[in-house]
């Protein structure tokens, strides 16, 4: 049995809304890109990875940067600290199921990020798991992306 | 031997924590957009419903805030008691549920638990049997959502206790 593709007009815009919102307040395009890429990872969102691997190389994030994402934590210095707050926090926003937001986590993100600049980064990361879910629900294929 | 002791009646709770950050009000733009994309994803679904499948995302993603509110908008919806506490187990009290509800519940753990798997085809397909194709896609819409409310509460510990029932609406 075949999915359904279908997504409301309205609820379409309003993700991309929230999506185009969260990266303005963040203005970081590179490092949204890894945020989003690694959320999308965690999440299995093939269509997502498709689509922001390519955006990401637009950006000019690196091929190894892109490459080693999954293992940034054992990549030694290939992240530098901002970005590696950046990717704990959305690691820890991205599985709830396992608990909380630890304070060490969240505390360390604060460091990088004043207040304005982590409520849109925690903005960006819930938009990419709405899209995670959304794609994954209806089982979108990967390649239907076009920059 | 004391026979007139008294058990003290009044128990004093732990102190409430506070919030770890506001975000609507540091990212007021994201805030409306938030808002924006509840209305939109909602549209054409049963409030009751709705509720149910709010409380239920909530719970696996332990949003102390989202639980307070929706379990009081469900009352207040003219929900059961017995139908919200039974909701963290509801796989064992199928008989308290229809079942166009239960096709939702489930989905909505598949939509919500994406870390362990995909949405599986069973799940989607006793959905699809019981939500017309473009309701189907707005129930998606609105786990995806909830989520999102889930993930803001939880990140920005946001406190519980406070909702009053239709306070935002």
């Amino acid at each position: 049995m075949s999915r359904t593709t279908h997504l409301d007009r309205e609820v379409g815009q309003a993700f991309s809304a929230l999506s185009a919102a969260a990266k303005k307040g963040l203005g970081d395009p590179g490092l949204a890109e890894l945020v989003v890429i690694r959320a999308s990872q965690i999440n299995h969102c093939a269509f997502c990875l498709d689509m922001h691997l390519t955006i990401a190389r637009k950006h000019g994030v690196s091929e190894k940067q892109l490459d080693l994402l999954a293992t940034w934590e054992e990549a030694g210095d290939l992240y530098d600290e901002r970005e590696r707050a950046a990717l704990a926090l959305t690691e820890a926003v991205t599985v709830l199921t396992e608990g909380f937001v630890p304070d060490a986590v969240y505390d360390n993100a604060a460091k990088y990020f004043d207040d304005t600049r982590l409520a849109h980064l925690i903005a960006l990361i819930v938009a990419i798991n709405n899209w995670n879910r959304v794609m994954v629900g209806r089982r979108i294929p990967p390649g239907g992306y076009t920059p | 031997m004391t026979t007139n002791d008294t058990i003290s009646t009044t128990v004093e709770y732990a102190p409430e924590h506070t919030p770890r950050l506001n975000w609507a009000e540091q990212a007021p733009e994201v805030f409306k957009a938030m808002v924006r994309l509840d209305a939109a994803a909602r549209k054409g679904l049963d409030p009751k419903l709705l509720e149910l499948v709010k409380i239920r995302a909530s719970q696996i993603n332990h949003c102390a805030l989202c639980v307070d509110m929706h379990s009081k908008d469900a009352l207040a919806a003219g929900e059961s008691v017995e139908r919200i506490v039974q909701l963290s187990a509801w796989e064992e009290s199928e008989h308290f549920y229809a079942e166009k509800e239960l096709a939702a519940l489930a989905l909505t753990e598949a939509v919500t638990v994406l870390t362990d798997g995909f949405v599986p085809d069973a799940t989607y397909e006793k959905a699809a049997k019981h939500f017309e194709e473009a309701e189907l896609a707005q129930l998606i819409a609105v786990i995806a959502v909830i989520n999102a409310w889930n993930r803001f509460g939880v990140t920005c510990r946001l406190v519980p206790g406070h909702y009053q029932p239709g306070q935002y609406k």
